[in-house]
């Protein structure tokens, strides 16, 4: 075997998923191939720190302030290079009406709601604050929140309990096994303290 | 009594499906306690980040799974709640006697 074709099958082994034979196979490649040990050996690191990965990244604030920069220079390159068609024209009218509207709405609700008007001065004045907590609040968070969606996606919701199992379903080989897997010896001696071999899973 | 006989009969023949649903596909989203909900979110964006193939594989092991008796899903459970108590060394070493276990297969 190749060993193009062993760090193909890699993952595979890595999840358990290869028949016997192409397992077979891949060890006997292994035997005699030390980078493809350590190809074997990194794989299995990166799929176990996948699994461990948090689903939220840190941002710094600054990069998160660059990007918006560079977003709101390319949206405004595309507005000045965009033609401006006819019905174009007239929008700004009917889009100020509208917000106008929207404003009016809003300030209704709110003052039907808390018996404040919005923009009026706080009764209570509002607490000191450091220069240097002002400037931390005003800073965008640094993390990238988790959201759990109102209503679910369509395959969440069909089977939810596929993803609440998930890593249990990923390992289900070596969790079926698991006792005679602690059993296993990593030496050549037999399997099993009492010299079984370890049992087939069919 | 005839058409008590009659209700039953349809309540039965309604829920029949429903029950075949559940057992193929596990709880409905709304019975996941919220921690779980979380979890389950969590890995569902972890699974839209994975090949197709490695998703159908998933599906695959989940009717697996599904279709192994309650006690026998509880066991693989309490296993994976030791495998994830082990600390890493321990767990590096779970997974080298993996692959000798399975290259003795």
């Amino acid at each position: 075997m190749r060993c193009q074709r062993a760090r193909k099958w890699m993952t595979a082994a890595v999840d358990g998923e290869l028949s016997p034979r192409r397992r077979r196979a891949l060890d006997g490649h292994l035997a005699a191939c030390a980078a493809c040990r350590r190809e074997l050996a990194v794989t299995e690191r990166m799929l176990t720190a996948l699994e461990g990965l948090p689903m939220e990244a840190a941002v710094s604030a600054r990069l998160e302030q660059a990007t918006l920069r560079r977003v709101r220079l390319a949206a405004a390159d595309e507005a000045e290079r965009a033609p401006a068609s006819r019905w174009r024209r007239w929008l700004p009218l009917p889009a100020f009406a509208l917000a106008t509207a929207a404003v009016l709405v809003l300030a209704i609700g709110i003052v039907r709601r808390t018996g404040e008007v919005p923009g009026a001065p706080a009764v209570r004045p509002a607490p000191k604050v450091d220069a240097r907590d002002a400037a931390q609040a005003q800073r965008p968070p640094r993390r990238i929140a988790k959201a759990l969606p109102a209503e679910p996606p369509a395959k969440l919701a069909e089977a939810p309990d596929l993803f609440v199992d998930m890593p249990i379903i990923r390992n289900l080989d070596k969790m079926t096994h698991f006792e005679a897997i602690q059993t296993t010896t990593l030496d050549d001696e037999p399997a099993t303290p009492d010299g079984q071999e370890p049992p087939s899973n069919g | 009594m005839r058409r008590g006989a009659a209700i039953a009969v349809v309540l039965l023949a309604l829920a029949a499906p429903a029950a075949r649903a559940q057992e193929r596909h596990g709880r409905p989203w709304q019975e996941l306690s919220p921690e779980e909900q979380w979890r389950a979110w969590e890995n569902y964006q972890r699974y839209q980040q994975l090949p197709e193939e490695r998703q159908k594989m998933l599906e695959r092991r989940y009717q697996q799974f599904r279709a192994m008796p309650p006690q026998e899903r509880q066991r693989l459970r309490q296993n994976w709640d030791t495998y994830r108590g082990l600390p890493p060394r321990q767990r590096q070493e779970f997974m080298d006697k993996y692959h000798r276990w399975k290259g003795r297969k």
